[in-house]
C-alpha cells in the first residue's frame, strides 16, 4: 500500500476511511499525514507490529551502546585493545550489532557518495572526463591497500577517542562498496531512454522531478544490486580492518589496532593457544546469521518492492517473492511510518506554476544554477588532485631505483598467484558450477547457498588457514595462493550456476538432437555460453584476490612471529609497519622504526594500483570485447 | 459519434497558432559531418485544425514535432506560437508520444497526476483533474493499474490523459497508433476526434506525424506531405471531407490513392534509363535502405503474379509500411531488375531471369547488376590495386561522405555491406574493419 516512496503519490495511498471528519480536514493531513494510518481499522495490530516495535528498541539500545563506544577513550595500550574483547557468547550478539552498523553506515555514506557522485558525472560534461576515469580507477585497485594508512592517520588525528579508529574503518569500509554503486548509477542515469527524457521536458519537471521520478527510478534496480554485491565487499573489507595489526612496539611486539566486532572476535580465537574452538565456531554462526539475515531481512523484500520498476514490459520473468516483504505490509505501523515518510517527501502543493516559456531544458544537464556549482566543484577537485599528486611524487621520491626494481618483480609474484588462484578456481567452480546451473533441483537448493559463500568475508579465517599452513610446513609464498582462492572461487562459481541456468533450452535441444556429447558439447555449446559469466567471474575474482593479497601474503604466527610471502601486498604490510625499503642502503638488518614508512607505503601501493589498471586494460577488457562480440547469445 | 461535422467555428481565427518559418536542421554525426534532415520548411498549425505531417521515414517529420514543442532548436529559421518567437519550449503543446512513455513505476493515476504537479496545479486539484482526464479517454476504473498491465492501446489512451491533463492549445501526436494493434488504432482515433470536437477544454488543434496514409485522410483537415534526405515540404493537401468520416467512403478511398499518387510520383519519378542497362552508372546513387532478401521477396511476389502489380496493392499485401515498400521497389529498380511506369511495378527480364537461376546464379548476376553501381565499381577497383585485396571500411565511408553528403552513411554502410555479401562480391570483417574481394572472385578480379 505505500507506492509514495518517490513521492508519486502519497493521497492515493492513503485509503484510509476516518470515522471523524475532523482528521480529514487539509491541516490534520499536512502535518500528520499517514502518521495516523495506523487508525485504520482495515488492519490490525498484530504480532509482526510487536516485531517492529522490537526491532526499534533493539536498534535504539545498540545505537545507544555504538556512541558510548564511540565517545570512550581508546584503549591505553594495544595489547589493552586486545585483552578488552571478550570471547564469552554472550559478548558475541553486541560485537556483530557493531559490525553490522559499521556496514550501515558506510553504506549509507555510500550511497550518499554515489547519489551526488553518480548524478554530477552524468550531468557535466566536462566534469565527466575526469569523474568517470577517476571513478574506473578506484573501482579496479584494490582498496584494502589504503586501510593502513588509513588507520594510521585518523588514529593520530582523534587520540582520546575511540572514534578515530571507528571512522577508519567505516571509511575503510566505504572505500570497499562504493565504486561500483556509484558506476551503476551514472550508467543508469545516462540510459534514460530519451521518450522519458521528453516526456519529463514537455511536461516541465524541474531538475528535483526528473531526478525523484525519472531518473532515481529508473536507476533504482541497478542500484539495489549493486548494493547487495557492495555489501558482500563490505563485509570483506571490515573483516580485514576491525583486527589490524600495524607495526611494532618498544618490545618487538605487534600493535593491534583492533575495535570490537565480529573480525576482532575471530582474530582474538586464533591467537589463544590452543584454539578456542567455540569462539570460532560462534564466530562464523554470527556472521553467517548476519548475512542470512540480511539478505532474508533486507535485500530479498527490497528487491521484491523494487520489481515495480522494471521498465521491460511483460512479466515473463519469474516474480520476486518475499515473505518478510509480505508480512511487513500486512503491519499496521510499517505501512503507516512509510505512509508519513511519504508524505514528507511529496512536494508541497500549491506552488504557482511558472508562467511562460521556458528555455529548452537539455535533459543530459542540470539546471544552470547547479552548472556554476558544477564548475566549482570541479575547479576545487582537480586542485586537490594536483596537490594530492604533488604530495605522492615528492614522497615517492625519495626511494631509491633499487626499491622500484624490487616492488616490480614482487608485483610479478604477486601476480602469478591472483592468476594462479584463478585458474584452480575455473578448474573446480567451472565443471561444478555448470553441474548446479543445468540441474534445475540443485541449482534452486545450492544458488542461495553458493550466494551466502560469496558475500563471506573470508580474511575471518586467514589467521587459522595461515596458522594451519604454518604446522603442516607451507611457507605463505605457496599458502597464500589458498588464502586468495578462499575468497575468490564462490565469484566465479556463482557466475558460472547464473551462466548455466540461462543456456537457452533450444540450444541445449539442437545438441542433444544431433547427438553432441561430452566433451564436443562442452566446446561448442556450454563453454561459448557461459564465457561472458566466466568473464564477469574472473574479473570480480580477480578484484578480489588483488585485495586478498594484501591480507594473504602477510601474517603472524601463534607466537606473533611475522610471516610474509614475496610478493605486493606482503610489501603494503611491511612498509605499514615501518620496515626499510628494500634497496636502500643499509635495509638489511636495519631495525624497523616505530612509524610506518610512507614512502614505502606510497610507492607498493601505487605499483599495486598500475599493475592491477594495466592489467585490467590489456587483459580484462579485451575478454569482456570478446564475451560482447563474439559470445553473446542475445546479440 | 461526434456532433461535430465542421471544423469547428469558433476557433477559425485568421491568425496562426503556431508557424514554423524556415527553418532548417542538421545533426552532427559521429565523424564531425552534418546531417541535414530537414531544409527550409515552412509550414502552420492553424487554429481548430487537424493538420499532418506524412512522409516516409527518415523525412523529418518528428524532428519537425520536436522543433514546434521547443524540444529541439533548429539550426535555423524561427518557430512562432500566436505570432512571437518561441524562446524555449513551448507553452501551450502536450505530446503523446509514439512508444508512450509512461513511466512504469506509477500507476496510470500517478502518471497524470505527476506532470500536473510539475504544471505547478494546486494539491487539492490534483486528483480530480487526472480523474477527470482519465475518465475522457476511457480508463476510469485503471487508475491503480500500473502501464506494463495495460495493453498498447490503453497505454496510448494512458498518454493522451496526461497530454489533456495539462490542457493544451495544440496536442502533438507522434505516430500515436504505430505501436497499437490495428483494430484498437480504430476506435482510438475516433475518439481523439471526439474529444478534439467536443468544445470543453481550451484544446485546439492536433497535430499528427503520421506514416499511415488511411490515417491522415481520416483524421486530418490538412495534409502536409514531405520528401526526405533532407526533409523539407513537398506540397500540401486540403481534405475537405465532412466529418464525421468513413474509412469505407469512396471520397475517403480517392483521397487515399491521390495521397498515394502523389508520394509515388515524388519517390518513384519516370525518369527513362539515361544510358544503356549495361554501362555503369557516371554518378553515385544513394542505395536505399532494403534488405537483399526483401528485394528477391519481391522479385519472386511479383512472378507470381504474372509479373507486374500496383505498388499499393503490394504494401497491402505484405503488410509492410509503404515507405519501406517504395524503398524496396526503389532499390530494385537501381539494379535494373523492376522497372515502375506510373504506380506499376513490372518485372524486368533480368528480374525474371534471377527469379529463375539457381542460388549460384543468382549470385553471379546480382554481383553483375551490383558492379554497374558507381559505388560498387569504384570499391572494386580500389580494393584491386590494393595487394592483399583489402581496404579500410572509412574508405568506403569517405566515398559515401563525399559524394553524397546528405545521406547517412552509417546506415548506407551497412546496406553496401548487405548487398555486396548477397552477391558474394565483398566481405566485411566486422573485427578488422576491413573490407576484402571474395575468395573466389581475386583470380577473375586481378585478370579483369
Amino acid at each position: 500500500m505505500t507506492r509514495a516512496v518517490f513521492g508519486c503519490d502519497p493521497k492515493g495511498s492513503a485509503q484510509v476511511p476516518f470515522r471523524e471528519a475532523a482528521l480529514n480536514q487539509p491541516f490534520f493531513r499536512r502535518v500528520w499525514g499517514g502518521a495516523i494510518g495506523w487508525m485504520n481499522r482495515s488492519r490490525k495490530l498484530g504480532w509482526t507490529d510487536l516485531i517492529f516495535v522490537l526491532i526499534i528498541v533493539a536498534l535504539v539500545v545498540g545505537l545507544w551502546h555504538l556512541a558510548v563506544h564511540w565517545e570512550a577513550p581508546p584503549p591505553k595500550s594495544s595489547q589493552e585493545a586486545v585483552d578488552s574483547i571478550s570471547l564469552s557468547p554472550l559478548a558475541l550478539p553486541l560485537y556483530t550489532f557493531y559490525s553490522l552498523m559499521r556496514g550501515v553506515i558506510a553504506y549509507a555514506l555510500s550511497l550518499l557518495f554515489t547519489l551526488v557522485y553518480g548524478y554530477w558525472a552524468a550531468k557535466d560534461k566536462v566534469a565527466q572526463r575526469v569523474l568517470i576515469p577517476m571513478l574506473d580507477i578506484l573501482q579496479s585497485i584494490p582498496v584494502l591497500g589504503f586501510a593502513p594508512l588509513l588507520l594510521l592517520v585518523f588514529v593520530k588525528a582523534f587520540p582520546n577517542h575511540n572514534v578515530g579508529l571507528e571512522l577508519a574503518v567505516i571509511i575503510s569500509i566505504f572505500t570497499g562498496q562504493a565504486w561500483n554503486m556509484t558506476f551503476s548509477f551514472y550508467q543508469s542515469v545516462r540510459a534514460v531512454p530519451s521518450d522519458m527524457h521528453e516526456a519529463a521536458t514537455v511536461y516541465r519537471f524541474n531538475w528535483w522531478q526528473r531526478f525523484k521520478w525519472v531518473e532515481l527510478p529508473f536507476s533504482a534496480i541497478g542500484l539495489i544490486w549493486n548494493s547487495m554485491m557492495s555489501f558482500a565487499g563490505g563485509w570483506f573489507v571490515l573483516s580485514v580492518v576491525e583486527a589490524l595489526d600495524i607495526g611494532k612496539d618498544e618490545a618487538g611486539n605487534p600493535v593491534h589496532y583492533w575495535s570490537p566486532g565480529i573480525g576482532s572476535y575471530l582474530a582474538k580465537a586464533s591467537l589463544s593457544d590452543p584454539w578456542d574452538w567455540q569462539a570460532m565456531v560462534l564466530g562464523v554462526l554470527a556472521m553467517t546469521v548476519m548475512i542470512v539475515a540480511l539478505d532474508q531481512l533486507l535485500w530479498r523484500p527490497v528487491v521484491a518492492w523494487a520489481q515495480k520498476f522494471r521498465v521491460e514490459e511483460g512479466g515473463a520473468q519469474e516474480a520476486t517473492t518475499s515473505w518478510f516483504l509480505n508480512l511487513l505490509r500486512r503491519s499496521r505501523l510499517v505501512s503507516a511510518t512509510l505512509e508519513w515518510l511519504g508524505e514528507l517527501l511529496a512536494p508541497r502543493s500549491g506552488r504557482k506554476a511558472r508562467a511562460g516559456a521556458a528555455a529548452p531544458v537539455d535533459p543530459t544537464q542540470g539546471s544552470p544554477a547547479m552548472a556554476w556549482v558544477s564548475r566549482g566543484l570541479f575547479v576545487v577537485l582537480v586542485g586537490v588532485m594536483i596537490y594530492g599528486a604533488w604530495c605522492l611524487v615528492q614522497l615517492i621520491l625519495q626511494l631509491q631505483a633499487a626499491t622500484w626494481g624490487v616492488l616490480l618483480v614482487d608485483a610479478f609474484w604477486t601476480l602469478l598467484r591472483v592468476l594462479a588462484s584463478l585458474v584452480i578456481g575455473t578448474l573446480w567452480a567451472l565443471p561444478a558450477g555448470l553441474a548446479i546451473g543445468l540441474s534445475p533441483r540443485l541449482s534452486r537448493v545450492l544458488q542461495p547457498v553458493v550466494q551466502v559463500l560469496a558475500s563471506f568475508p573470508a580474511p575471518l579465517f586467514f589467521p587459522f588457514v595461515i596458522i594451519g599452513l604454518q604446522a603442516v610446513g607451507v611457507n605463505l609464498d605457496w599458502g597464500s595462493i589458498l588464502l586468495m582462492l578462499l575468497g575468490t572461487q564462490w565469484y566465479i562459481l556463482f557466475n558460472v550456476i547464473a551462466g548455466a541456468m540461462a543456456v537457452p533450452a533450444d540450444l541445449k535441444e539442437a545438441a542433444r538432437s544431433y547427438n553432441i556429447k561430452g566433451w564436443q558439447r562442452f566446446k561448442i555449446l556450454y563453454f561459448p555460453a557461459l564465457f561472458p559469466f566466466l568473464v564477469t567471474g574472473w574479473v570480480t575474482a580477480a578484484g578480489g584476490a588483488w585485495n586478498a593479497s594484501i591480507v594473504a601474503e602477510f601474517g603472524h604466527d601463534s607466537h606473533s612471529q611475522v610471516l610474509a610471502a614475496r610478493g605486493l601486498g606482503a610489501d603494503i604490510m611491511k612498509a605499514a609497519d615501518g620496515e626499510p625499503e628494500p634497496g636502500a642502503p643499509g635495509a638489511k638488518g636495519a631495525a624497523a622504526s616505530k612509524d610506518a614508512n610512507y614512502p614505502y607505503l606510497a610507492a607498493s601501493v601505487l605499483v599495486l594500483s598500475l599493475v592491477v589498471i594495466v592489467f585490467n586494460r590489456l587483459v580484462w577488457r579485451r575478454c569482456y570485447l570478446l564475451a560482447e562480440t563474439r559470445f553473446s547469445i542475445t546479440r | 459519434m461526434p456532433a461535430t461535422t465542421e471544423p469547428r467555428a469558433d476557433r477559425l481565427r485568421t491568425s496562426n497558432l503556431c508557424e514554423v518559418k524556415g527553418v532548417s536542421h542538421e545533426f552532427p554525426q559521429p565523424n564531425g559531418q552534418k546531417l541535414r534532415v530537414l531544409d527550409d520548411v515552412t509550414l502552420a498549425v492553424r487554429p481548430g485544425e487537424v493538420v499532418a505531417l506524412l512522409g516516409p521515414s527518415g523525412c523529418g517529420k518528428s524532428t519537425i514535432l520536436r522543433i514546434i514543442a521547443g524540444l529541439i532548436k533548429p539550426t535555423r529559421g524561427e518557430v512562432f506560437y500566436h505570432g512571437q518567437p518561441l524562446p524555449g519550449l513551448n507553452p501551450g503543446v502536450a505530446i503523446v508520444f509514439q512508444s508512450f512513455a509512461l513511466y512504469p513505476w506509477m500507476t496510470v493515476q500517478q502518471n497524470v497526476e505527476t506532470v500536473l504537479r510539475a504544471a505547478g496545479r494546486p494539491g487539492g486539484e490534483l486528483k480530480g483533474r487526472a480523474e477527470g482526464s482519465i475518465r475522457m479517454v476511457g480508463l476510469s476504473g485503471f487508475e491503480e493499474a500500473y502501464p506494463r498491465e495495460l495493453s498498447g492501446g490503453m497505454k496510448q489512451r494512458v498518454g493522451m490523459a496526461r497530454g489533456l491533463s495539462v490542457d493544451p492549445e495544440i496536442l502533438l501526436m507522434d505516430e500515436p497508433f504505430s505501436h497499437v494493434d490495428a483494430l484498437t488504432a480504430e476506435s482510438l482515433r475516433a475518439e481523439v476526434l471526439d474529444i478534439w470536437g467536443a468544445q470543453k477544454q481550451r484544446l485546439s488543434s492536433i497535430l499528427l506525424v503520421s506514416h499511415d496514409i488511411t490515417e491522415v485522410a481520416y483524421m486530418a483537415d490538412r495534409i502536409v506531405i514531405l520528401a526526405a534526405n533532407p526533409g523539407r515540404v513537398r506540397t500540401v493537401v486540403e481534405n475537405k471531407l465532412p466529418r464525421p468520416r468513413d474509412y469505407r467512403s469512396q471520397q475517403l478511398l480517392s483521397l487515399v490513392d491521390y495521397l498515394h499518387e502523389i508520394i509515388t510520383h515524388s519517390e518513384m519519378p519516370d525518369v527513362p534509363t539515361p544510358a544503356g542497362p549495361q554501362a555503369p552508372s557516371k554518378t553515385y546513387e544513394p542505395l536505399p535502405a532494403a534488405l537483399p532478401s526483401e528485394i528477391s521477396g519481391l522479385l519472386e511476389y511479383l512472378d507470381a503474379r504474372g509479373g507486374k502489380e500496383d505498388v499499393y496493392r503490394i504494401a497491402g499485401d505484405t503488410n509492410r509500411e509503404f515507405g519501406q515498400v517504395i524503398n524496396v521497389v526503389k532499390a530494385a529498380e537501381m539494379l535494373d531488375l523492376v522497372d515502375t511506369p506510373k504506380r506499376m511495378v513490372v518485372l524486368e527480364p533480368d528480374g525474371k531471369r534471377f527469379v529463375a537461376a539457381s542460388p549460384q546464379d543468382r549470385q553471379s548476376l546480382w554481383r553483375q547488376h551490383l558492379l554497374r553501381l558507381r559505388l560498387f565499381k569504384d570499391v572494386f577497383e580500389a580494393l584491386k590495386k590494393q595487394p592483399r585485396y583489402e581496404i579500410d571500411r572509412d574508405f568506403v565511408l569517405e566515398l559515401i561522405v563525399m559524394n553524397m553528403p546528405q545521406e547517412n552513411y552509417e546506415r548506407m554502410f551497412e546496406t553496401f555491406s548487405h548487398w555486396s555479401r548477397f552477391g558474394d562480391l565483398f566481405v566485411y570483417d566486422e573485427d578488422t574493419e576491413k573490407i576484402s574481394i571474395a575468395d573466389g572472385l581475386i583470380e577473375e578480379g586481378t585478370k579483369g
